[in-house]
């Protein structure tokens, strides 16, 4: 019988894993909803308030073990993208933050301030990684943590994005999924961030050319 | 030229699963981080470097494990068939 791999016995927890992590996207989706409603029905015309939520999937929990773990630092990445064999304690699918995670998506950009407002009192003790540019420029609040009353090990992660950034990092990550790698590369990141600068200008003018309008 | 060019031109292929370039016949693979973190110059020579070919040589910014380069180098040899 062939030995198991470390592979096989992460795929084991996280099935075992799953309805949890189902447990916590619900309520980490229904908190966001609830204390987002008023915004919400607060909305001007123009103004859009979107809730999307996901439960990360195996291969890529996977995927994103052996590219981030094992190497002690944050920061740097597993090259080669290989489990240890000699070190399987390393790796579990609880190291994650994002099993469940929400995405809060918002136009115009004053109403994002205001949504991480709105939730920060709620999950006040959730650790603060916002979503930075390769310049170091924060684009999206994004905190991670446990969710109150869940009873799990698994953590919930939310993000609050600009919406014109958002619907194209939804656009690349379905289009570069399988080229993930090229994505990431220096030559790719470089064209991504001037995409990123554009459509933050272009909501920033949309923002300030639309301020003051009721 | 990018670097993926200089690399694409010397018979490097990207394995998408490991990110990693490779030239099966010369057996050597440069990470992804590597290729970001070092100049087009030093690639060059890298890529002209002489190895024995017997073994196969890992361009890394952090040198594998040897558990991981067990690894890698099972998966590599086993793409070449």
């Amino acid at each position: 019988m062939p030995e198991r791999t470390i592979e096989d016995r992460l795929r084991e927890e996280y099935f075992d894993l799953l309805p949890e992590i189902r447990r916590v996207v619900w309520q980490l989706e229904a908190e966001i909803r609830f204390l987002t409603l008023p915004i919400l029905h607060d909305l001007e015309a123009h103004e859009q308030l979107l809730v999307k939520s996901r439960v990360k999937d195996c291969e890529s929990a996977l995927k994103t073990i052996a590219r981030d773990a094992g190497t002690r630092d944050e920061d740097r990445r597993s090259e080669g993208r290989k489990f240890d064999p000699e070190r399987p304690a390393d790796y579990s699918i609880l190291n994650l933050p994002d099993l469940a995670g929400v995405r809060v998506l918002v136009f115009p950009n004053s109403r994002l301030i205001e949504v991480d407002e709105s939730l920060r009192s709620r999950f006040e003790h959730w650790t603060s990684k916002p979503v930075k540019d390769d310049s170091g420029s924060i684009l999206a609040p994004k905190y991670h943590g446990y969710c109150e009353g869940a009873r799990t090990k698994v953590r919930g992660e939310y993000q609050i994005v600009p919406m014109l950034l958002g619907l194209f990092w939804e656009v690349e990550h379905s289009a570069m999924y399988k080229f993930r790698a090229v994505a990431n590369s220096k030559e790719m990141r470089d064209r991504r961030a001037d995409v990123e600068r554009a459509l933050s200008r272009f909501e920033a003018g949309i923002g300030s050319f639309t301020r003051g309008k009721k | 030229m990018e670097k993926s060019d200089i690399l694409w031109e010397a018979h490097y292929r990207y394995n998408f699963d490991r990110d990693l370039y490779v030239n099966e016949s010369a057996k050597k693979a440069f990470s992804l981080e590597f290729v970001d973190d070092h100049p087009k110059e030093e690639l060059r020579q890298r890529i002209l470097e002489n190895t024995d070919g017997r073994e196969w040589k890992f361009y890394f910014n952090f040198p594998p494990s040897d558990g991981v380069r067990r690894e890698l180098e099972k998966d590599l040899e086993s793409v070449r068939g």
